[in-house]
């Protein structure tokens, strides 16, 4: 049952690793730790997981210090890279690198579906596991 | 160190192996028990290998899986020499082809038939370990009553030969009395959960000694990675403390790698970086000690193992905002003071800074400096401990 969750989860990230110019996905939770990812050898999972944790929480603080309603995702726009943190659920953060130079209407439509199968398959589990 | 203790086995888990003064004594018990299905598994091939590995006889009885199957899982946990993992092979009749093994059981029918194998392997090897895999594949098939008593004529000859005796069991069927009948007939008792929350898997296990005043522990988180087998871990090791006491010193002096996302010298985001001592695995997350940062604070401060708090022994006047922070974590988690820059000169002792804070009594309070990387890692070791928790 546990086991199945973790698959599934790691189903959504392959799925999203799929689309073009999608170079590496990760999904952590918001305290830091580290669900699952498909990330290259090269990234520390766990240190990924934590970063964006806190990424994640100081731009969550922001945008409600500043009064700009519901948070929805940090972009890092770097020269070869833009990391996408985006909130999955209460209690995930879907992590999605891409090229710089990827379709970002395209990406951003793939992470909003990603997002909403995560959220939807921790909250299923959470039922079943009854916690 | 003199010659290795022959009277014990060791789990090959270092932290359990000291708690235990050196390992299951021999002849002895375990209960290897949970009452849903939870990777016991693990534990029970970590200790047979862990045997194997130290030249010790271990005797492997299977009703699951064909020898050649769990010889190749039980490589995962490590080299040792075939010569000393006896497999008591209980499948090949269940799937009606011809056993290669020293030991099989002919008629799966025959609850006597299939003890007197096992009984008949351990008289002849004589092993150290012996890993019933398991119980439960027993007690759904044959009466209560006979399987009870045959339990009891395995924990006979084993007992004869000196050796330790893991049983694995689930409990479908039976009820408290029966179940306190074999906990009963056991030594030690090694419990079992999994537990799930936010996508992450968490798997636990609690030892207790069932003679009066005998070891108990907490539940203790525990991983396996391939080749290494099974060690404690600890999923968040919290180092905290008021601005500029040296946490992301701490955090540095702790782990070989380590990375802090810091500004003008103070932490403006967080430490982290991974333990690996002594059987002990652990992530250790330090956090901004500013108040300004408190909000970042309170994102790694959830689901906490325990806490290494670090104080400036020089600045009293910190120390109530150091209280202030163990409450934001939460009660009942388990921390070790560091008294760190303990070689400034004006710097308190340990036992001034646990009066000035009113600490409980027994809270470690030990001196550190963080720089020169010293206590830092008998703090953690105090911590791991308490973590285990043994009485």
């Amino acid at each position: 049952m546990v086991d199945s969750l973790q698959a599934r989860l790691i189903g959504v990230l392959q799925e999203l690793r799929r689309i073009p110019d999608v170079v590496a996905v990760a999904l952590a939770r918001r305290d830091g730790l580290l669900i699952a990812h498909l990330l290259p050898k090269s990234m520390d999972p766990k240190r990924i997981a934590a970063m964006a944790a806190a990424i994640v929480g100081t731009s969550e603080m922001a945008a409600g210090e500043m009064g700009f309603g519901p948070f929805f995702q940090s972009i890092v726009d770097s020269e070869k890279v833009k990391m996408l943190a985006t909130g999955a659920g209460e209690e995930g953060i879907l992590i999605t690198m891409v090229r710089t130079d990827a379709n970002m209407g395209l990406v951003l439509l793939s992470v909003g579906k990603a997002v909403q199968s995560i959220a939807d398959l921790m909250e299923t589990a959470a039922q079943e596991v009854g916690t | 160190m003199g010659e290795p203790d022959t009277t014990r086995v060791k789990t090959g888990i270092q932290i359990l192996d000291e708690r235990l003064r050196g390992g299951f004594p021999r002849p002895s018990t375990l209960l290897l028990f949970s009452d849903k299905p939870t990777e016991k598994r693990l534990f029970a091939e970590n200790f047979a290998v862990e045997g194997a590995k130290t030249g010790e006889t271990t005797l492997y009885v299977d009703f699951y899986r064909a020898p050649s199957l769990a010889r190749a899982e039980l490589a995962r946990f490590g080299k040792f020499s075939l010569d000393h993992l006896v497999i008591v092979d209980a499948i090949s009749s269940q799937l009606l082809v011809p056993s290669m093994e020293k030991y099989s059981v002919k008629d799966i029918g025959s609850l006597t038939g299939i003890t007197d194998v096992i009984v008949d392997a351990i008289e002849a090897e004589r092993p150290a370990r012996i890993v019933i895999d398991s119980m439960e594949f027993l007690s759904d098939r044959f009466p209560k009553e006979a399987v009870l008593s045959e339990w009891q004529r395995i924990i006979e000859a084993a007992e004869a030969t000196q050796s330790v005796t893991c049983f694995l069991f689930i409990n479908w069927t039976y009820h408290e009395r029966d179940l306190g009948t074999i906990r009963a007939m056991s030594d030690f008792i090694i419990e079992f959960q999994s537990s799930m929350r936010g996508g992450i898997l968490r798997n636990s296990m609690r030892i207790s000694q069932m003679q009066e005043d005998g070891i108990r522990t907490n539940w203790i988180p525990y991983t396996f990675k391939d080749l290494v087998g099974v060690t404690v871990y600890f999923p968040r090791i919290l180092v905290t403390g008021p601005f500029n006491a040296g946490k992301s010193t701490v955090v540095k002096a702790l782990c070989e790698k380590s990375i802090s996302i810091d500004r003008m010298g103070t932490t403006v985001a967080f430490d982290y970086g991974s333990v690996n001592i002594t059987g002990i695995e652990a992530e250790v997350f330090g956090t901004p000690g500013q108040e300004r940062f408190e909000f970042i604070f309170r994102i790694f401060a959830r689901e906490v193992s325990g806490v290494l708090l670090v104080v400036d022994a020089t600045r009293p006047e910190d120390f109530e905002r150091a209280k202030y922070m163990l409450e934001l974590i939460g009660p009942r988690i388990p921390y070790v003071v560091l008294a760190n820059k303990s070689d400034l000169p004006g710097a308190l002792k340990p036992d001034v800074i646990a009066r000035k804070m009113e600490l409980p009594d027994e809270t470690p309070i030990l001196a550190t400096v963080a720089t020169a990387n010293s206590g830092v890692r008998d703090a953690l070791l105090i911590l791991a401990e308490m973590i285990i928790g043994v009485r």
